[in-house]
């Protein structure tokens, strides 16, 4: 299947007045192909959100990115053509539905709104609505359009937010923490219409949570991010099942489970280290209790079986 | 865990608890109730866990119980004593015994004290001396896992997980005996959620606490709860010990929060519209019939350890291909959508060489076979005959005594398998007064008119002859329900034991089945399999093996063979077979059609196939949601849609 994005070598410096400081992320690599999702998980600070903004091309100005963006048939995005990309090929839904909608418009005008910009012509535009509506799920349309976001529950505006997304028929979506602000039932609704969704539509979706368990509900292919780098990936299913990297191994321990019996967790010792550090060889090695005087230097990247891993301790 | 003798102690007791809010709106106030009328017990040591969504009262309730709000009604009496409409001052000795631990933690340390000063302060209230405070602080810091060289840290300088044990470091500093976790790690990063939960497990071991926990995780709750309190709209909607609770959830609220905790794929949601009446017909099929465990009761089929994966050699250009029927000459990709397909997988010398999914179906969704089941049924029969186990030419009576005075006290097993069983039975779908409809109703497909609901064993009782058997053929569904009565009582197993052990392990079937059972558990052998397409087809494969796969004779070559060979022809009468390939003949719940391809099919209403072709070595698996359940049109289309794809070369 055709590719739709791929990242190469990602890095983003920032320039705090004369100085620049060392970039969060440190050289993200990932492959999308069209109907596939694939799930970025990673813990407070790891650089999933900066990853999916750089996308975007909605940085802030301090941002200096390296690396290469490619989309579709379009090659390496650049800030200049993003104008005509960004809420048309590329669209975007956010962890919090009550912020990502303007309170003091109704849904319905911010939705034409959007749809006019998507050039649809304004007889065409009712029907498009209703329409988008229905098919994540919401029936009472008419009454939906003409209400203020604080009149809507959390998982009505998510879906709200996620027909909107729609409109333009993206080739991919990002899903930014898509489920982490709404009740455990109404998240797990609004990922399974997500999929549903995508498999209608067929669009590429890049799925990023720091919640393990929604990202292998969704994704295809999981990529795990400690510390601005993929440390991790291969097909959900593997990864999920014989998870490779130690950190990965950690994460997966670390998760209480009604269905596992009682006793003590596995944790991982220690916390996220800050971005702002300089990492030098392996950014896990101090959480990590297989380390060893060798993880001091940049580890490798290998693959065991479908998976690839960036660990000195792991044998291809 | 408990021990008995601490159970005993009763430390908190909350009863009648309500507390309501006046809500202004549009000018006009009106009443809210947060928390409706709780009653719970705290005992000592033990840990009780409060689940609920936002939104559900859990935290008011807490915050009443522990006195940091005022209950509207009722009250909680802490160690035997009452809190309520008391001073502060007059309750600080009581409220000594109470320690909080909130979710944000910092937001509930002052950012202007040190880490000292904030595990210190309460202590200070209490007005202990200096050096005895050090001591104190000194042993909490150590005993929460933190370096004294954080003493004098601020919290902007700590972690997420640092100020968590800041916080439950201050909690304990009064050496309370009941702590109140409030969210205690929904902020936190997973990894370090983990480290929190172990340590509150341990301090709680060390310190003999008694903890009331609150959260909106499941799973964050049930690790550390001995027992759960489930709330929703103000209310305890269901209460027991931790096991009791998730093993076996009794109100339906609880079913799905543990559902969508345990990772399960598919949603139980069901639409708004849904009828039990109407479930069949579209357009509520196409969710409902990829759906069934959401409405019906249903019996698991278990899948293989070791699956077969089908390898893979997909070809584009058959979407394009054209079918030919009545006049029109139309594209596979067209006549799918016609045919309101919901999957399509065709193997060609058992590769897969199409596959289409439509209406959020995938490669592993369960889809109702409907009368495709019959197929497989067939197929077991095979194997119990060849066993031994069943003697075809037998009567059911033979077997089961219980159905002597019914139709099938005199036909025999190889009859009903055959249909040509003669049986005061229409199958007419849409009538609702046909045996069809009634045999619904006794397996729970329909709501049962009053007096009708009596299960599947009570309703084939009451089937009667209507001629003799074995002389004509006569498509009758309830045959395929007592058959699979029948081989459930010889053998002894279950008959999703039965599919899982002779068919689907030994295959390498994959997907997650299911087997829809009657309010008695008895199964629905005409038409109550839900399988992915891709296990369909590989069933299929196995019958043009001739029941052989991989050097392992999985299904007897000769049951295969006389299958095949189909019926004496005559004894077919079914007028909308004989429209669609006269000649054709019915065997061993198979179909078997009269052209020089032979090929066999098993057929269910509402659209769903499978398809053999022998002589290019093709198996299609269909399954669809037509809006209808038999349309000879749509089953024509079928036939030549089929007849395409496994005549092309490839």
């Amino acid at each position: 299947m055709n590719v739709v994005l791929k990242v190469s070598d990602l890095a983003v410096d920032f320039c705090i007045g004369e100085k620049i400081v060392n970039s969060p992320l440190r050289g993200i690599n990932l492959e999308i192909r069209s109907g596939e999702t694939l799930g970025i998980v990673g813990e407070t600070g790891c650089g999933k959100t900066l990853t999916a903004t750089a996308i975007m091309g909605l940085l802030p100005a301090s941002a200096r990115p390296r690396g290469r963006i490619e989309f579709a048939d379009r090659g390496s995005l650049e800030p200049s053509s993003m104008g005509s990309i960004r809420g048309s090929e590329i669209t975007m839904i956010f962890q919090n539905p009550q912020s990502a909608f303007n309170p003091i418009f109704t849904i319905g005008s911010q939705m034409r709104l959007v749809a006019q910009k998507r050039n649809y012509a304004k007889s065409e535009i009712g029907s498009m609505l209703n329409e988008r509506l229905s098919s994540v799920g919401l029936t009472d349309t008419k009454r939906i359009l003409a209400s203020y976001p604080h009149q809507l529950s959390g998982g009505m505006l998510q879906r709200c937010m996620i027909a909107m997304a729609m409109i333009s028929s993206p080739k991919l979506l990002i899903a930014d923490e898509p489920t982490t602000a709404l009740d455990a039932t109404i998240g797990d609704q609004v990922l399974n219409l997500i999929r549903d969704l995508q498999d209608r539509e067929g669009f590429a979706m890049l799925f990023i949570s720091h919640d393990v368990t929604a990202v292998a509900k969704v994704a295809d292919y999981i990529s795990v991010i400690y510390a601005g780098r993929v440390v991790e990936n291969g097909p959900a299913s593997a990864v999920m099942k014989s998870p490779q990297h130690p950190y990965t191994k950690g994460l997966l321990g670390a998760i209480p489970s009604a269905s596992k019996p009682r006793g003590t967790l596995i944790a991982i010792p220690g916390s996220v280290p800050s971005v702002l550090n300089d990492v030098v060889g392996c950014s896990f090695a101090p959480r990590c209790n297989l380390a060893t005087s060798t993880c001091a230097e940049e580890p490798p990247t290998l693959t065991v079986g479908q998976q690839s891993v960036t660990c000195w301790m792991v044998n291809s | 865990m408990l021990d008995g003798e601490l159970m005993n102690e009763l430390m908190m007791q909350i009863s009648n608890l309500s507390k309501t809010f006046d809500v202004h709106h549009g000018g006009r106030t009106h009443e809210f109730t947060a928390v409706d009328n709780v009653s719970l017990s705290l005992y000592k040591g033990e840990v009780l866990g409060v689940v609920g969504e936002s939104g559900s009262g859990k935290s008011t309730l807490a915050r009443c119980a522990f006195g940091i709000s005022q209950p509207t009604l009722g009250e909680t009496l802490i160690l035997g004593k009452s809190l309520v409409g008391k001073s502060v001052r007059a309750t600080r000795e009581l409220r000594s015994n109470l320690g909080f631990v909130f979710q944000d933690p910092s937001g509930s340390i002052n950012p202007r004290m040190t880490v000292r000063d904030a595990i210190a302060e309460p202590l200070q209230l209490r007005s202990q001396d200096r050096k005895s405070i050090d001591v104190r602080v000194s042993f909490l810091l150590d005993r929460v896992g933190l370096a004294e060289n954080q003493l004098r840290r601020k919290s902007h300088e700590l972690s997420g997980g640092q100020c968590q044990r800041v916080a439950i470091a201050r909690a304990l500093s009064t050496n309370p005996k009941i702590v109140l976790l409030d969210e205690p790690t929904s902020s936190l990063d997973l990894s370090v959620q983990a480290q929190i939960l172990n340590l509150l497990e341990e301090l709680r071991r060390d310190f003999e606490l008694t903890y009331l926990m609150i959260s909106h995780n499941l799973d964050v709750i049930s690790h550390l709860s001995d027992r759960v309190a489930v709330m929703k709209d103000g209310r305890i909607i269901e209460l027991g010990t931790t096991r009791e609770v998730i093993d076996s959830p009794q109100h339906p609220f609880t079913r799905e929060l543990i559902r969508v905790y345990s990772g399960s794929e598919t949603s139980h949601e069901i639409p708004a519209d849904f009828n039990l009446d109407k479930w069949q017909d579209g357009p509520l099929n196409t969710w409902a019939f990829q759906h069934i465990p959401a409405f019906l009761p249903v019996r698991k089929i278990s899948s293989s350890s070791r699956p077969l994966i089908l390898s893979e050699n997909l070809d584009p250009t058959l979407d394009e291909v054209k079918v030919g029927w009545d006049v029109n000459l139309r594209n596979v990709g067209d006549i799918l959508k016609d045919l309101h397909t919901d999957s399509i997988v065709m193997l060609r010398s058992g590769e897969v060489v199409f596959e289409k999914y439509f209406n959020g179906m995938s490669k592993t969704s369960p889809h109702l076979l409907q009368s495709v089941s019959k197929s497989i049924l067939g197929a077991l029969y095979g194997k119990v005959v060849e066993n031994g186990e069943i003697n075809p030419s037998l009567t059911f009576s033979h077997y089961l005594p219980e159905l002597v005075s019914s139709v099938y006290g005199g036909a025999t097993i190889q009859q009903a398998l055959d249909m040509t069983v003669s049986v005061a039975f229409s199958e007419d779908y849409s009538d609702p007064n046909s045996e069809m409809a009634r045999l619904d109703e006794a397996i729970g497909w329909r709501t049962s008119v009053s007096g009708r609901e009596i299960g599947l064993r009570n309703y084939l009782k009451t089937l009667t002859p209507n001629g003799e058997h074995g002389k004509f053929f006569q498509y009758c569904s309830a045959n395929t329900d007592a058959l699979a009565w029948l081989i459930c009582e010889v053998t002894g197993r279950t008959y999703q034991d039965l599919i899982s052990e002779l068919i689907w392990q030994p295959m390498g079937a994959s997907g997650s089945a299911t087997i829809s059972v009657d309010r008695e558990g008895l199964s629905v052998g005409n038409g109550g399999i839900s399988c992915t397409t891709r296990d369909l087809a590989l069933f299929g494969q196995l019958l043009l093996l001739m029941g052989e796969q991989n050097g392992q004779q999985i299904l007897p070559r000769n049951w295969v063979k006389q299958t095949f060979d189909g019926s004496s022809p005559e004894v077919i009468s079914a007028d909308y077979l004989q429209a669609l390939h006269p000649g054709g003949s019915y065997k061993n719940q198979w179909w078997i059609t009269n052209s020089a391809a032979r090929e066999i099919y098993g057929v269910g209403i509402y659209g769903q196939y499978l398809w053999l072709d022998p002589s290019t070595d093709t198996v299609i698996a269909k399954l669809s949601s037509i809006p209808i359940p038999v349309d000879p049109t749509h089953s024509r289309m079928h036939v030549a849609l089929f007849r395409a794809l496994a005549r092309i070369n490839l």
